[in-house]
């Protein structure tokens, strides 16, 4: 197992595609971040005052987003294998196709970790001395912006792992690339507004992830709270996890 | 196929467990309507290079990969040394396969893709530098493959096959793209496998001359049906033969029947003899007074041999049979 998780460790890290996605991870959580403080306060925003609890966490929180780039390191992964076929001499090396698909959901899970850990790193490196300049203190327990960063790291983990999942399920990558953004864009969004089937919608990924973090997403969207969100995600994560062990299993590789 | 489904038992109960045998009994593959391999049976021995012959579609690379447990037959069993892959102990220090030259990722550099192999078979990455110096590609080991010509792929993916130092080798079209110096170098290498080490080396190819130099049996398939097995020298017999032009042929035939040869008509009127020199056939025309009006050794050449065999739809006889 050691072996195997080295080489899905050298997989990720001998390519370039993994340092791109990390920096495209950063970008977007800073853009949130930056974006909140900088039009905090003009005219007509609706936004509480940085000073307060919610908008300190929701500032915190919003580099949790950086999980659509998760996912799709994810998704790439495992659909590059099959792209490239080097699906074919991993599996030749270990036949034993469960073990290597576990390998690569740990190694997945890592890379989501390390992204989450660098944007919420990112998001204190910018909040700390731009708060610090306005005078303003950040309310690291008693607002939660701490439970809020530590959030973004589990919401980025757990769809990295996701993605996995949805790589095994659509091997294609282009295809499983563009279904995963169009269904956390625009499916689960529809859902959220058609009232037949409004009450499923905290039960989504994307809106279990907005529960973890605290974040608002949408107006007048009942959400669960944090923990039930965290365990509904990691729910979904195991999920697809649990497909794509199946599936490797008893498909062929091509 | 995986960790915790070993369905049927590994172990091959029909032949004797050999180190290094490949057999295939009964593989069929059906693909939705398509039967892409058929009831396909043969055996590949250690110390020999067998070819594995057959037109583009034949069914090779799906046999392969029923063999390297890749894919999962419809019926029937694919083992090396007895074992089906998935049971093999450390299949990748004892068989190298290499299925196309393309299971690459582009952006990867050929020594970096040689280390995540080590990394998985748990051999030491100096391992990486020794075949990219056995297939001489030291010199492009930091390029990313995107660069490499098919000939240096071809190469890529033979060194990803010996990483493990293997005992059995698999390679489909492994001529693919190499320049003549390179086959003759891959000639070289194969035979010093088979002949010194006494390794097992199947290598697949659609055209037989790229390999008649380098194999010592074939195994020669059309439309996943085994069409001949044997050796190269049984098919190079079968294919020569003696030609004979005569208008009484059923008299020919009656007279060469102490020959213990077959005599089939040829469709352009003449007869083929198989199994006797032109000489034998000429003496016994002579005794019997059978009147001849043409009389040489059958020009077809091995490549003729393998189109005829392979092209036509129908039960073609296995020739040497």
């Amino acid at each position: 197992m050691i072996n195997l998780l080295r080489a899905e460790w050298r997989k990720v890290t001998t390519i370039k595609l993994g340092w791109a996605m990390l920096l495209g991870a950063m970008a977007l959580a800073a853009l949130g971040v930056v974006a909140q403080i900088a039009s905090n306060g003009v005219p007509r925003s609706a936004a509480l005052p940085l000073t307060s609890a919610v908008t300190q966490k929701s500032i915190a929180a919003s580099a949790s987003t950086a999980y659509l780039f998760s996912i799709v390191v994810g998704i790439i992964l495992i659909t590059t294998e099959f792209r490239h076929f080097t699906s074919r001499p991993t599996f030749l090396i270990e036949p034993r196709r469960g073990l290597v698909i576990v390998a690569k959901i740990l190694v997945a899970a890592l890379v989501g970790i390390i992204y989450g850990v660098v944007c919420a790193a990112l998001t204190a490196a910018i909040m700390i001395p731009w708060f610090a300049a306005k005078g303003i203190t950040i309310g690291w327990i008693n607002y939660g912006v701490l439970q809020s960063l530590i959030s973004d790291i589990i919401v980025i983990a757990i769809f990295a792992v996701v993605g996995v999942g949805v790589g095994v399920l659509v091997r294609n990558q282009i295809a499983a690339v563009i279904g995963a953004l169009v269904y956390l864009f625009v499916l689960e969004p529809l859902v959220n507004i058609i009232p037949v089937i409004q009450n499923v919608y905290p039960y989504l990924p994307g809106a279990a992830a907005a529960a973890i973090t605290g974040a608002t997403r949408g107006a007048g969207t009942s959400h669960l709270d944090a923990l039930q969100g965290g365990l509904v995600l990691l729910g979904w994560g195991l999920l697809f996890a649990a497909c794509g062990w199946i599936l490797t299993i008893r498909r062929d590789i091509p | 196929m995986g960790a915790d489904t070993p369905g049927c038992e590994g172990l091959s109960s029909e032949p004797p467990r050999v180190e290094g045998r490949i057999v295939a009994s009964g593989l069929t593959k059906v693909f939705g309507a398509i039967k892409a391999v058929d009831g396909l049976s043969f055996t590949v021995e250690p110390g020999s290079v067998t070819g594995f012959l057959g037109p583009n579609g034949a069914g090779k690379t799906t046999t392969l990969r029923m063999i390297l447990g890749l894919a999962a037959p419809t019926s029937g069993t694919g083992t090396i040394s007895g074992l089906t892959y998935a049971h093999l102990p450390a299949p990748g220090r004892t068989v190298g396969a290499v299925l196309e030259a393309t299971s690459f990722h582009p952006g990867r550099s050929a020594r970096n893709h040689l280390r995540v192999f080590c990394a998985a078979a748990g051999l030491p990455d100096r391992r990486a530098d020794e075949v990219l110096e056995l297939v001489g590609l030291a010199q492009a080991a930091r390029f990313p493959v995107h660069g490499f010509s098919l000939g240096m792929r071809q190469r890529l993916g033979l060194a990803t096959a010996l990483l493990g130092n293997p005992s059995v080798l698999l390679l489909d079209e492994p001529a693919n793209g190499l320049d003549p110096e390179g086959i003759a170098w891959l000639r070289g290498l194969l035979r010093h496998f088979a002949d010194v080490d006494g390794r097992t080396v199947l290598i697949s190819s659609h055209v037989l001359s790229e390999v008649e130099q380098t194999v010592d049996r074939v195994v020669i398939i059309a439309r996943g049906r085994l069409i001949y097995e044997g050796t190269l020298t049984d098919l190079e017999g079968a294919s020569a033969g003696v030609v004979v032009r005569t208008p009484t042929p059923d008299q020919l035939a009656a007279a060469l029947a102490p020959l213990n040869v077959k005599v089939t008509a040829r469709p352009d009127g003449a007869v083929a003899v198989v199994g006797a020199t032109p000489d034998a056939v000429g003496h016994v025309a002579w005794q019997a007074h059978v009147e001849l009006h043409e009389l040489r050794a059958g020009s077809s050449s091995l490549e003729e041999t393998f189109l005829r065999l392979t092209a036509d739809p129908g039960d073609p006889p296995a020739p040497g049979a």
